[in-house]
């Protein structure tokens, strides 16, 4: 008679992996030569709303204007809002505990999420001053930013 | 004012998601059974007798319950195949599969499914025809995990001859 074997419960790993490549753009490519070769920070003002917006796009999302001026902000700026991420997830850039913040920066009127560093999990709050941490080795992307922290 | 020539910048990226399925409990000896012992599981359908890999609980044409296990033999006949000269992402590690590299899908013998994976032969369509017999090369034993990486690839049997 045959026997019958039992099998412990199976569960296999994969991946889904996909490439791409991102094209800054005009103002963005502006904005990242500015970053990597200046430690500068631009922001793309919209001459018809007298708006700043950072990161720099080619066209204003309010109004529809084409940009093309850049004006340079911060770099300190403001937390807008955040949040604590406290568990790990494999998609997630960090190992928890981390603090993803958007962060105004001084003249400009938008702002965009970053990680927020070197900063007590307790006292982080809405309207935190903070300021920028350059990466010394800056390659023209966003981590030229390595993170913000605060004053 | 005039703009001067401005440097464009564009940035690759990957996005890798990893991620976990239960194979449940047919893939799970065929998956057991080829990792621990190197042996290929299908299953036969009561009905249309079709014996399927990779093994499936219900038959997709009648809609029965596949009972009957069968092991199948390590060598088949590539019924299909391309060149790919495209990177192919291998599910199991995320990195892509350098080409260029055969791609094939052989039935092995007592199997009525073909299993797709890659052909250990140049890349090159002399080398390469459809019904071409071939044999399953698997990792060995030790490094075996237990997924489809654990086939390295089908090799043709030596000494064949191109059909004219």
């Amino acid at each position: 008679m045959e026997e019958i074997k039992h099998y412990e419960p199976f569960e296999v790993d994969q991946h889904l992996t996909a490439n791409s490549r991102y094209y800054a753009g005009r103002m963005g490519s502006r904005f990242y030569v500015a970053l990597r070769d200046q430690q500068k920070i631009l922001g793309a003002k919209c001459p018809k709303c007298n708006k700043v917006l950072w990161p720099p796009r080619s066209t204003c999302h309010v109004c529809f204007s084409e940009l093309t001026e850049t004006v340079e902000i911060g770099p300190l700026g403001t937390v807008e809002t955040f949040t604590v991420v406290t568990y790990n997830e494999p998609v997630q850039p960090r190992k928890a505990p981390f603090v993803y913040a958007v962060i105004r920066l001084d003249g400009a009127d938008t702002g965009m999420a970053h990680f927020l560093d070197e900063v007590d999990l307790d006292e982080v709050h809405i309207g935190m001053r903070v300021r920028p941490v350059f990466a010394r080795d800056r390659k023209a992307n966003i981590l030229d930013i390595q993170y913000f922290k605060p004053l | 004012m005039v703009q001067k020539e401005q440097e464009w910048i564009s940035i690759p990226m990957t996005v890798d998601v990893p991620y976990r399925f239960a194979a449940g409990q047919y893939l799970t000896k065929y998956l057991v059974e080829m990792r621990d012992n190197g042996k290929i599981f299908a299953v036969k359908c009561p009905r249309c007798k079709r014996v399927q890999l990779p093994p499936r609980i219900v038959c997709a044409e009648c809609h029965v319950k596949n009972e009957e296990w069968v092991e199948l033999a390590q060598e088949g006949t590539l019924v299909a195949f391309t060149i790919m000269y495209l990177p192919l992402t291998d599910p199991t590690t995320g990195k892509p599969h350098e080409p260029p590299f055969v791609y094939g899908s052989v039935r092995l013998d007592g199997a009525t499914s073909v299993l797709d994976h890659f052909v250990n032969v140049e890349p090159d369509m002399e080398k390469v025809w459809v019904g071409m017999r071939m044999r399953l090369v698997l990792r060995p034993k030790e490094q075996r995990t237990g997924d489809l990486s654990d086939i390295l690839y089908y090799e043709p049997l030596p000494g064949q001859v191109r059909p004219k």
